[in-house]
């Protein structure tokens, strides 16, 4: 089963009064969990996005769409990162743990649909 | 392995040639480069264990023929006539056709095919990312895959971008042949973009997951190596090379062993490799006034004087600015003035270097990179104004899309900032109370700081002063 693993724009707000070791502590944790999973062969996809300051969103406004700008969610709430990983869910929930015990900001981990049909 | 790389490397040479033949003789440019693709896989899977043919040129050339053929018998009616017309009336076979081809070959009249071939694959019609896909493919012989890796994109997405470019490169009616002059300078200023552009590629994302990528920064110098060597005359040519050969040489020290940006002013420069340095000098210093003096024979010249500096106290930044004024008066354009400013700051003070970069806030192209926040961040550090300077730092950090440099300019911000004493030291701490709770085991405090720095403080990159942005990308 192949489950996303979620990080969530609230983490780079609580970030800006981190002393530099902190913030540096949690980049090297991020790289060093993302060499991990790619070297363990579990990591099917990784990403980090832009700030949520660059985001556009389209709108369906007056009849047609129109983009404006920031994010559709809250930014605290707006997709920050994820890693796809093909493993068990208690797999999953472990790595995350791992993220989370250091930056103490919740991620979310949810299955990927399967595209096969159940037999 | 020693083999295999050198195999690798004849076949990149190979490719243009053969495939410059091949469209010589039949057209179609897309089946054959097709063809030519079959043949380096072809070549790939079987030379390593086979040895590399004593003809190796022949042997390409008649697979990738072969390949060719093969494509047109299994294509529709109406190619099959082709087929005939193209093989039949002549009394041609393709043996006779490929034993011609060698024999221009050794007499040297591939090096205008291997131009014709850059000019094709560089066509104004073509989008920018197929020009570079297409030039990889085509000229640099990689495969779909190698260049897949490179750009850190799917495969399928290659390979669509180089179908799209082919089918542009026949909707355009481009012909394999050498533009006439005037066209051919605006032409050759095409082809030196996508080089340098592929050059950027490789060196702005080094600091990804090195692993995976086949080296671009090579593979440009490479191709721009050949392009000189083809046009020795072209001295904008020589000074791409020279430019590319000065700034690659500092690659190694850009960033440290957690792939952490290092700036300029930082890099161990006993690291810097003294051997491109030398050469890429050379060729400026035999280029230099033998023409009119263009952008990249500038910024070569700039950066060799980067190269030239012990450390970063001896940089000749004087120098520098008067480039960079010469530069302005050559090709102005708002990345010159950003970097300009850092040189204007090094010699008349932060200050100075602000109300240029202030300039640049109405400038709409400005608007939407992170390199202007950047460069006013650091010269508003070195002004000592720290609390702007913060603020600047984390706007340029939301702004970039470069992930190595959003993390060194959060760095940069959090050094500028005395953060409430409960939220740094106490968050590490519950980071290892938990971690000792999770695994049941007593946690080593030491160790497990280690493993969070593993450099220590005096390794980590807000500890050093004077390193500001634009330089480090320059």
């Amino acid at each position: 089963m192949k489950y996303m693993i979620m990080m969530f724009g609230g983490l780079g707000a609580a970030t800006q009064d981190r002393s530099p070791e902190w913030i540096a502590g949690m980049h090297e944790l991020l790289m060093k969990l993302d060499t991990e999973l790619k070297e363990s062969g579990e990591c099917v996809a990784s990403e980090s996005l832009a700030d949520p300051g660059q985001a556009r969103t389209v709108r369906f406004t007056g009849g047609a769409p129109v983009p404006t700008d920031g994010p559709f969610a809250e930014v605290k709430e707006s997709l920050a990162g994820y890693w796809i990983v093909d493993a068990q869910e208690e797999r999953a929930l472990q790595i995350a743990s791992r993220v989370v015990a250091y930056t103490e900001y919740p991620m979310e981990v949810r299955p990927i649909m399967d595209h096969s049909a159940q037999p | 392995m020693t083999g295999q790389h050198q195999i690798e490397d004849l076949l990149r040479e190979l490719a243009p040639r053969v495939l410059a033949m091949l469209v010589r003789r039949y057209g179609q440019f897309d089946a054959c480069e097709d063809a030519v693709q079959e043949g380096l896989l072809a070549a790939a899977l079987q030379w390593p264990g086979q040895g590399v043919p004593e003809r190796p040129q022949s042997w390409l050339l008649t697979v990738a023929g072969r390949a060719l053929v093969d494509s047109w018998r299994a294509d529709s009616a109406r190619r099959r006539r082709e087929t005939a017309a193209a093989l039949d009336p002549a009394g041609h076979t393709l043996a006779a056709d490929l034993a011609i081809s060698h024999a221009a070959d050794l007499a040297g009249a591939d090096r205008d095919d291997t131009l014709a071939l850059l000019f094709l694959c560089c066509h104004p019609a073509l989008s920018q990312p197929s020009q570079l896909a297409l030039t990889l493919r085509a000229v640099g012989g990689l495969t779909t895959a190698q260049i897949a890796a490179a750009f850190l994109v799917p495969e399928a997405t290659i390979a669509k971008r180089i179908v799209r470019a082919k089918q542009a490169v026949r909707d355009a009616g481009a012909r394999f042949e050498l533009p006439d002059q005037p066209q051919r300078t605006e032409r050759l200023g095409v082809v030196m973009h996508v080089l340098y552009l592929i050059f950027n590629e490789g060196y702005t994302t080094s600091s990804g997951p090195a692993l995976l990528r086949t080296d671009l920064t090579a593979e440009a110098i490479r191709l721009t190596r050949l392009l000189h060597r083809l046009l020795p005359d072209e001295v904008e040519v020589a000074g791409l090379l020279a430019l590319m050969l000065l700034t690659d040489a500092r690659r190694a020290a850009r960033t440290d062993a957690d792939g952490r940006i290092v700036p300029l002013a930082d890099q161990q420069r006993d690291r810097w490799d003294a051997a491109a340095i030398a050469e890429g000098q050379a060729i400026l210093i035999q280029t230099l006034g033998t023409g009119p003096v263009g952008p990249y024979q500038l910024q070569a010249a700039i950066a060799a004087l980067h190269d030239e500096a012990s450390t970063a106290e001896a940089t000749d930044w004087p120098q520098i600015l008067a480039l960079y004024d010469v530069l302005t008066s050559v090709a102005p354009g708002p990345v010159v003035t950003l970097s300009r400013a850092v040189a204007v700051a090094y010699v008349h003070g932060p200050r100075a270097g602000l109300a240029l970069l202030g300039t640049l806030d109405a400038d709409d192209r400005m608007a939407h990179t992170h390199r202007l926040e950047a460069v006013r961040a650091h010269l508003l550090e070195q002004a000592g104004d720290t609390t702007t300077a913060r603020n600047s730092y984390l706007t340029a950090a939301k702004m970039t899309a470069s992930l190595p440099e959003r993390r060194y300019l959060e760095l940069r911000a959090a050094r500028l900032h005395q953060p409430p004493p409960t939220s740094g030291p106490a968050g590490r701490l519950a980071f290892r109370d938990r971690t000792r709770m999770r695994h049941g085991q007593p946690a080593d405090p030491a160790n497990l700081t280690s493993q969070v720095l593993p450099g220590g403080r005096e390794n980590t990159p807000w500890a050093p002063q004077n390193s500001w942005l634009c330089t480090v990308m320059t």
